[in-house]
C-alpha cells in the first residue's frame, strides 16, 4: 500500500441527462489527472448524468457494474489510475428501485460502489422520490490504502463518516451536488469530518447551473488536522491536485486522539434517543 | 426569529455574480442570441436590464419600451432611456395604444369603465410584443417580477409575469432596490414608487395597502416557516394584517403554477411528470 500519492479533484459541470457528453468530459479529466501524476481522480455526485434529471432518472440509471462503469473502467485501466464518480444505479433485483451511488474503479477494473444513506427530500431536493437509501458504509482496500465513501447530505450525519473511519479508511471521499445556498454549512462540515476522524477528507462538488440551481464548487482536500490543503474555485469548473500523505495522520491522532477516546456506550443512548424522536 | 430589516441584507456582489451566471447559462444552453425585456423605467426592469447587460453585453440585450397613452409618463420614458444609454442596450420604443384600441374595438364585451380588466389587457399586450420580438430575433424573454409581487399575486396572469426566465423572482422588492444600487441603477429610479402602469396614478404600495419595507419582512417570516402570531409580535403589528397577507399569498397560487388538470392516468402534465426545465 502506498503511503503517499497525488489525488486530483475534478470539479466539473454536467450536461443534464447527457451521458455521452459527461463521459467525454470525465475522460478528458482522467487524462489530465494522469498527466499531472495523480493516482486517484474524483468526480462529483451524479457526474455521469448531471444532478437535476428528475423523471429521466428511470431511463438514465444503470446497473453497477454496467455499460457506463465499463467505459470508465477501461479509461482507468488505460490510464493506470483510480477513478471515483457518481451515478444513478438500478437495483439488480428490482429494476424500478434506484440508488444514488458512488463508484470506484481502478487500474485492474471495477472495485466497488457505495449507495448514499441519507437522501435529502426537502427544499429543492426530492431524492427519496426516486432513490432507496443504502444501508452499508463503504470502505475499499486499494493500493492507495483504505478509501471510505460518503455522498453529499451524508456529511450532516457524522456517523456515516465515522463508520468508514472505524472500518479503517484514512482517506474519506465525499462526492457532492451542493447548491450555493448550502455553501456555508459544507465549508464547516468538511473540516469537522476531517478533524473528528483525524483522516484526510476529499470533497468534490459539482459546478455550473442545472435548472437554475447553481452548484458552488469549492472542492477541497482537507488534511487530518482540518487544514484545507487545496481548494478549487467557487461556482465554476476547476481541477486541482494535492499530495495525500498518510504519515501525517499519526502525529495528529496522537495530538488529538478522538478515536482513542470514543465511548461506545454513548452510541446505545444515541440509538435509543433517535428511536424515541 | 429576528425580523429587523437587516435579515434581508445579502452579499450583493455574490447575488450579482450568481444572477449574471444564471442568465448567461440559460442563454447559452438555449443557443439564443440574447434577451428581450420590457423596460418600464421602474426599478425591477432597470435592474434586470443592468444584470442582462452585465451577463451578456449590452448589444445582446433588447429593451422594449411599451408605453401607451393613458399611463405614459415622461419621467418613466426618460428613466427607460437613461437605462438604455447607461448599459449600452439596444432598444425600441413602441406605442401600443393603437393595438389596445384595436382590441377594445373588436371585443363586444369591452367596457371602458372596467379599469382592472383593461389594465390586464395592457400587461398581456406587452407580453405579446415581448414574445413577438423574442421569436423573430432568436431571443429569450427575460422577466422582471420580484418576490414580493409574485408572492402577493400582484401581477397579471399570462401578462407581466410571462417570461422564459425571471432572474430576480427570489428577491423581495426592498432587496431588488439594494441590488439595483449595487449594479448601478440611478437613485431616482431606485427610489421611485413602484407602479404596474395598468392605469394612471396606480401605485403598488397604495394598492397593496402596505409599505414594501413591512410586507417584505412579513413574507420573509412566512418563508422562514414562522407563524402569523410570531411575525405579528416581532413586527409589533396586528395579527389580522399578517393573516391578510398570508391569505393573499396562498390564494394566488393559481397564478404562479400553470397547467392544472384532473388526474386521470399514470403520469399527468403539470402534476407528476417531473422533467428538467433547462433547454436540452
Amino acid at each position: 500500500m502506498k503511503e503517499q500519492f497525488k489525488i486530483a479533484l475534478a470539479q466539473i459541470s454536467c450536461r443534464q441527462g447527457n451521458k455521452t457528453e459527461n463521459i467525454a468530459k470525465i475522460s478528458k479529466n482522467i487524462s489530465k489527472a494522469k498527466k499531472q501524476g495523480a493516482e486517484l481522480v474524483v468526480f462529483p455526485e451524479m457526474s455521469l448524468t448531471g444532478y437535476v434529471i428528475k423523471d429521466e432518472v428511470y431511463d438514465l440509471a444503470e446497473r453497477i457494474p454496467g455499460p457506463s462503469t465499463k467505459i470508465i473502467e477501461n479509461l482507468a485501466k488505460k490510464n493506470d489510475i483510480h477513478v471515483i464518480f457518481g451515478m444513478p444505479e438500478t437495483n439488480p433485483q428490482t429494476e424500478a428501485t434506484l440508488h444514488n451511488s458512488a463508484v470506484l474503479v481502478g487500474p485492474d477494473g471495477y472495485i466497488g460502489k457505495y449507495r448514499k444513506m441519507y437522501l435529502p427530500t426537502h427544499s429543492i431536493f426530492e431524492e427519496k422520490r426516486y432513490f432507496r437509501p443504502g444501508y452499508e458504509a463503504a470502505v475499499f482496500d486499494t493500493e492507495l490504502g483504505k478509501l471510505g465513501f460518503i455522498i453529499c447530505y451524508d456529511i450532516y450525519f457524522p456517523e456515516v463518516t465515522r463508520l468508514t473511519r472505524l472500518k479503517g479508511a484514512k482517506l474519506i471521499v465525499c462526492i457532492s451536488a451542493s447548491p450555493g445556498v448550502r455553501r456555508a454549512y459544507f465549508e464547516i462540515l468538511t473540516l469537522a469530518r476531517a478533524i473528528e476522524n483525524t483522516a484526510y477528507f476529499a470533497y468534490v462538488n459539482l459546478a455550473g447551473v442545472e435548472d437554475g440551481l447553481q452548484f458552488w464548487g469549492g472542492s477541497r482536500l482537507v488534511g487530518p488536522s482540518g487544514r484545507v490543503l487545496v481548494q478549487a474555485k467557487y461556482d465554476v469548473e476547476d481541477f486541482v491536485t494535492h499530495e495525500v500523505d498518510y504519515s501525517d495522520i499519526r502525529p495528529i491522532e496522537a495530538f488529538l486522539p478522538t478515536l482513542r477516546d470514543l465511548r461506545p456506550e454513548l452510541f446505545d443512548q444515541l440509538k435509543h434517543g433517535a428511536e424515541q424522536l | 426569529m429576528n425580523l429587523s430589516a437587516d435579515v434581508l441584507d445579502l452579499d450583493w456582489a455574490e447575488v450579482d455574480q450568481r444572477l449574471c451566471r444564471f442568465i448567461k447559462d440559460y442563454i447559452d444552453r438555449a443557443r439564443a442570441d440574447g434577451v428581450v425585456l420590457g423596460l418600464s423605467g421602474g426599478v425591477d426592469s432597470s435592474t434586470i436590464a443592468a444584470l442582462s447587460a452585465r451577463a451578456l453585453g449590452g448589444r445582446n440585450v433588447l429593451g422594449l419600451t411599451l408605453f401607451e397613452k393613458e399611463t405614459r409618463k415622461s419621467e418613466d420614458v426618460s428613466h427607460a432611456e437613461l437605462i438604455v444609454k447607461k448599459f449600452g442596450l439596444k432598444s425600441e420604443a413602441i406605442d401600443i395604444t393603437s393595438a389596445l384600441e384595436a382590441f377594445n374595438r373588436s371585443a363586444p364585451l369591452f367596457d371602458s369603465e372596467d379599469k382592472l380588466n383593461n389594465g390586464n389587457v395592457k400587461a398581456r399586450m406587452r407580453m405579446v410584443y415581448a414574445y413577438y420580438y423574442a421569436n423573430r430575433l432568436g431571443l429569450i424573454v427575460c422577466g422582471s417580477s420580484d418576490k414580493s409581487e409574485t408572492m402577493m399575486g400582484y401581477f397579471t396572469k399570462w401578462g407581466d409575469v410571462a417570461a422564459d426566465i425571471s432572474p430576480i423572482m427570489d428577491l423581495y422588492k426592498t432587496q431588488v432596490r439594494s441590488l439595483a444600487r449595487y449594479v448601478g441603477v440611478p437613485e431616482a429610479i431606485v427610489e421611485k414608487p413602484s407602479s404596474p402602469a395598468l392605469w394612471p396614478n396606480q401605485f403598488a404600495e397604495e394598492e397593496l395597502g402596505i409599505r414594501y419595507e413591512q410586507l417584505d419582512l412579513i413574507l420573509f417570516g412566512f418563508e422562514r416557516f414562522m407563524k402569523p402570531e410570531e411575525i405579528a409580535a416581532r413586527l409589533n403589528i396586528k395579527k389580522s394584517l399578517v393573516e391578510a397577507v398570508k391569505h393573499r399569498w396562498l390564494s394566488a397560487e393559481h397564478k404562479r403554477r400553470m397547467l392544472l388538470t384532473a388526474k386521470l392516468e399514470y403520469r399527468t402534465v403539470g402534476a407528476d411528470f417531473r422533467l428538467q426545465r433547462s433547454p436540452l
